[in-house]
């Protein structure tokens, strides 16, 4: 079977790129079942210097330092505070700088006033390449080339945060506060599934794609990483159902103009995943686990809000919020002519998994799932 | 504390080894002796404290390590004592069961009587306490002395803590760590049926009953037989072994029996390398032995099968943990966050991993932590289930080839021993463990199932006494219909029981010949076992001389 490795980070044409999304074990009419192990904005950093030439924007040290000068702290005071979380003024100055919204005349939260606030002007990425999707199928000067594909890429959202230290991360490294939060919700929150039908997964051919919310929370494995073939129960909730056509070319799974996509999530990593215009691509690991990118438009306000909602960003929260608002590249406000939508990537993994419905019918089984175990989809219980 | 702990270590420990007899100095020197104590085993120290004072009661702390002798650590047992280091831990066990015991929470239910004031000394309610909570926890009344000994000090304590409570605390505490709690003694006396001659008192008789059907100390009702003498009449006993039979106790019985015969307090120091075997949690890693167990109490006291049949059985129980570490689907349709829950699960028909052979509490604890071992598997399957005797390695054996599961030369586990065998230093034992081990080579150091290794298909043909088969399925069928299988377990109960092995004689025939009879009832032989005449016996000082 060939499987997946890290590709060259050059640009890679797509005949290259990827490899078979299954050449194992090859079934008719399957149906193979995955949990969504890990999901976060898709990174792509490897050149931080082609992309962020002026690399203004630092870390959340060098936001905060910022923040307090503005706030009229000396330089010295500023860095005294910084470094020390107990320093008498600290307490007074992380106040004053979550509190510098003036609305009416009076101080005012920068999380529900970020308007009321300057923009910071982060810098934002210039560089060429990006994950993602032609979303919209025409070219412009924004569009970014996917390293994977060397295809065009729609993915303002990239453009927007790509700057900054919290996304300075390139697959199979994870972007930090992402992969923290995650990290943190993964233990208790209800996961994701998604399913793969076709009439043979080992060849090219058209397949259904099947995501949902599921009522159990994902189980670790003994390294930290999500078990493989765990049993979990689909929710019959229809408002996280969502199904997509989709063909496997070359090995790899595409879903191209898949419509809208919902998710529901658990605070404080995402509270959802909605994307218009749903795109999908998907490969298969060496170890039976399958990873790729979904892209769409997203609201940029939501996924601002989840951004702000984690314990911790490490980020300048304004300075991300004016980058996506200017960066927003669709559905217009028909009063002010400000978009509301920004092209987004989502990097997604996910483990092989059994999945029953909520009858207790098992409806999709891991890959990995050979004989004799097939026979044991009708076995379990008694 | 340490202090006191060691000098009270000091006063008691000479007394275990040697042989105890109530005989007084003016009784005739018996011609036997009184078996050796035994000391308990964690599990029925544990088994003990709940059935005594409730399962609310957590038990915490590590205990001094069993030995194992005759593929038993029943057996093993009689010949270990209390180091120093081990009393300090008993006594923080102790210690933690005490302050529960006597805690705001549990007091009323747990003590006997309500001390006229909780600030002070209560010489009534304490002796009412010694006297009820004593004799459950030494398996015998206590004597006047030792009774107004324990009084004394538990009315010291709570005059100097101000506290009555504390003061119980104490000397349950100096209980728990008391020879006479953590050594089950067998006492002897002179026996009036049989003039000469001497048999076990009736409370030793009671603690060895109760040790070995419910794995803890004796109930009211056993111990009341023993004082009235019941035990010693033969419908007396019939009675009391009838009645513990028929008990749901008697699963922790059956449940010790096999947690020993199997070796599972070997899972205390299993590892597995969590890169190679990431499925094998520190959660499975707990549940293999559970699923084990619940299998066996499931086949041998639910549903009375064959135990011969424990070997083919595709019924067992899973968690959703342990069904992803055999890949297998198990549906719970508890809300997020539940704990794991038992589920009963059934393999397909002809499904290899039918018995209690491939689950992992067998295949995974005779797996080094990197990769699987047939011989170490073998080896398990001969000693444990077989009660075959494997000779160890020589010393200075060479384990580069085997254990190298790198090299592209020998893929697969079958290929490194075929290899490493060609010494004739090795061949001889390996000829004893690989052909029957290599037929488990389908389940990883984790218990994993599966097809290949190192890209190689793995072959399961193997070879047990000359009969040929293939897989886990073949292994279990043979091992079923293996004549040493049912002999084994048979003088493994016996062992367990009784702590040294049976004898040959007609009456352990009789036994062997009905447990044949009954389709080999488990229960049933443990029943016999406890009725024979052989199950009291006492060593003469002849056979203890040797």
């Amino acid at each position: 079977m060939v499987v997946r490795k890290r590709v060259n980070r050059s640009v890679a044409p797509l005949a290259a790129a990827v490899a078979l999304f299954l050449a194992a074990n090859p079934a008719k009419a399957e149906t193979q079942g995955y949990v969504i192990s890990w999901f976060a904005t898709a990174t792509y950093n490897l050149d931080f210097k082609g992309n962020c030439p002026e690399d203004r924007n630092g870390g959340q040290i060098a936001y905060r330092l910022r923040t307090l000068k503005q706030l009229g702290y000396a330089d010295d005071v500023a860095k005294a505070i910084v470094q020390d979380e107990e320093h008498p003024l600290a307490k007074e100055a992380n106040l004053k700088a979550e509190t510098r919204a003036v609305v009416n005349g009076k101080p005012a939260s920068i999380y529900n006033y970020p308007e009321a606030v300057p923009d910071p002007n982060l810098e934002l990425s210039s560089g060429k390449y990006a994950y993602g999707f032609d979303l919209d199928g025409k070219t412009n000067p924004n569009d970014f080339e996917d390293p994977d594909t060397g295809l065009k890429v729609d993915n303002q959202l990239w453009r927007a945060v790509g700057c900054t230290e919290s996304f300075t991360a390139t697959p199979p490294d994870k972007p930090y506060y992402e992969d923290l939060t995650w990290n943190l919700m993964v233990d208790s929150a209800p996961g994701w599934s998604l399913r793969i039908s076709g009439e043979d997964l080992s060849k090219d051919g058209p397949v259904k794609i099947v995501l949902d919310r599921i009522t159990q929370h994902l189980d670790r494995n003994a390294a930290g990483g999500i078990l493989h073939n765990m049993t979990y129960v689909i929710d019959p909730s229809p408002r996280s159902h969502n199904e997509f056509n989709g063909e496997i070319k070359d090995g790899v799974l595409w879903v191209k103009k898949g419509g809208n996509l919902y998710l529901e999530g658990e605070m404080p990593y995402h509270h959802e995943i909605a994307l218009e215009n749903t795109h999908m691509r998907i490969t298969r690991q060496e170890n039976q686990e399958i990873a790729g990118y979904w892209s769409g438009y997203l609201n940029w306000k939501n996924w601002v809000y989840m951004y702000t909602a984690r314990p911790v960003n490490g980020e300048d929260t304004i300075g991300i919020y004016y980058a996506l608002k200017k960066s927003a590249d669709a559905d217009p406000d028909p009063k002010t002519g400000q978009n509301r939508m920004i092209s987004a990537t989502w990097r997604m993994e996910a483990v092989p998994a059994y999945l029953a419905d909520i009858s207790g019918k098992i409806v999709a089984t891991p890959a990995s799932a050979s004989q004799p175990l097939q026979k044991l989809a009708d076995s379990s219980g008694e | 504390m340490l202090k006191r702990v060691l000098v009270l270590a000091a006063s008691v420990l000479p007394l275990m080894g040697s042989p105890a007899s109530l005989s007084s100095a003016t009784d005739p020197v018996p011609a036997v002796v009184a078996p050796s104590p035994l000391r308990i085993s964690p599990a029925f120290y544990k088994q003990s404290i709940i059935d005594i004072f409730g399962p609310s009661i957590d038990v915490e702390g590590r205990f001094e390590p069993e030995e194992r002798e005759e593929g038993l650590m029943a057996v093993g047992a009689r010949k270990v004592s209390v180091t120093d280091a081990g009393l300090e831990l008993y006594d923080d066990i102790a210690r933690g069961i005490a302050a529960q015991v006597v805690d705001e929470k549990r007091r009323t239910a747990l003590i006997p009587c309500k001390p006229q004031s909780a600030t002070a000394a209560d010489d009534a309610c304490a002796r009412t306490f010694v006297t009820q909570t004593g004799r459950l926890v030494f398996r015998r009344p206590l004597t006047e002395q030792e009774i107004a000994t324990k009084v004394k000090l538990a009315g010291e304590a709570a005059t100097t803590l101000k506290d009555f409570y504390a003061g119980l605390g104490a000397i349950l505490g100096d209980m728990l760590i008391a020879p006479d709690f953590l050594f089950r003694h067998r006492a002897i006396e002179p026996d009036p049926a049989k003039p000469g001659e001497y048999r076990l008192d009736g409370y030793s008789k009671a603690a060895q009953l109760a040790a070995f059907l419910w794995n803890s100390a004796p109930d009211d009702m056993l111990l009341t037989a023993a004082a009235t003498g019941e035990l010693h009449t033969a419908d007396g006993l019939r009675r009391q072994v009838d009645r513990m039979a028929s008990s749901p106790a008697l699963e922790s019985g059956v449940r010790s029996f096999f947690a020993d015969m199997l070796g599972f307090a070997d899972f205390e120091t299993l590892a597995k390398d969590p890169m190679f075997f990431p499925a094998y949690t520190i959660k499975a890693k707990g549940q293999t032995q559970e699923q084990t167990l619940r299998t066996i109490v499931d086949h041998l006291i639910i549903r009375q099968g064959d135990y011969r049949d424990l070997f083919t059985t595709p019924r067992t129980f899973l968690t959703r943990s342990l069904a992803a570490l055999y890949n297998v689907p198990l549906v719970e349709l508890a809300d997020n966050g539940q704990p794991d829950r038992w589920i009963p699960f059934t393999y397909p028909e002809d499904d290899p991993r039918a018995g209690i052979l491939s689950q992992a509490s067998f295949v995974a604890l005779h797996s080094p932590s990197g990769r699987s071992s047939p011989t170490l598997r073998g080896k398990a399957l001969r000693e444990n289930i077989l009660c075959q005797r494997v000779p160890p390695p020589p010393g200075d054996v060479q384990f580069n080839i085997v254990q190298d599961t790198s090299n592209p030369l020998y893929k697969t586990a079958r290929q490194r021993l075929t290899a490493h065998s060609t010494s004739p230093a090795c061949a001889g034992c390996h000829k004893i463990t690989d052909p029957i081990g290599l037929s488990l080579e389908n389940f990883d150091s984790s218990g994993a199932w599966r097809i290949n290794e190192n890209g190689a298909e793995i072959d399961t043909n193997a070879e047990l006494n000359g009969v040929k088969f293939n897989g886990a399925a073949g292994l279990a069928k043979v091992i079923r219909n293996d004549a040493a299988l049912t002999g084994c377990v048979t003088r493994r109960v016996y062992a367990f029981g009784v702590g040294a092995q049976p004898p040959r004689n007609d009456e352990w025939k009789a036994i062997e010949k009905k447990f044949a009879d009954s389709k080999y009832n488990f229960p049933g032989l443990m029943r016999q076992v406890a009725l024979s005449s052989m199950f009291f016996a006492l060593p003469s000082t002849q056979e203890t001389a040797k």
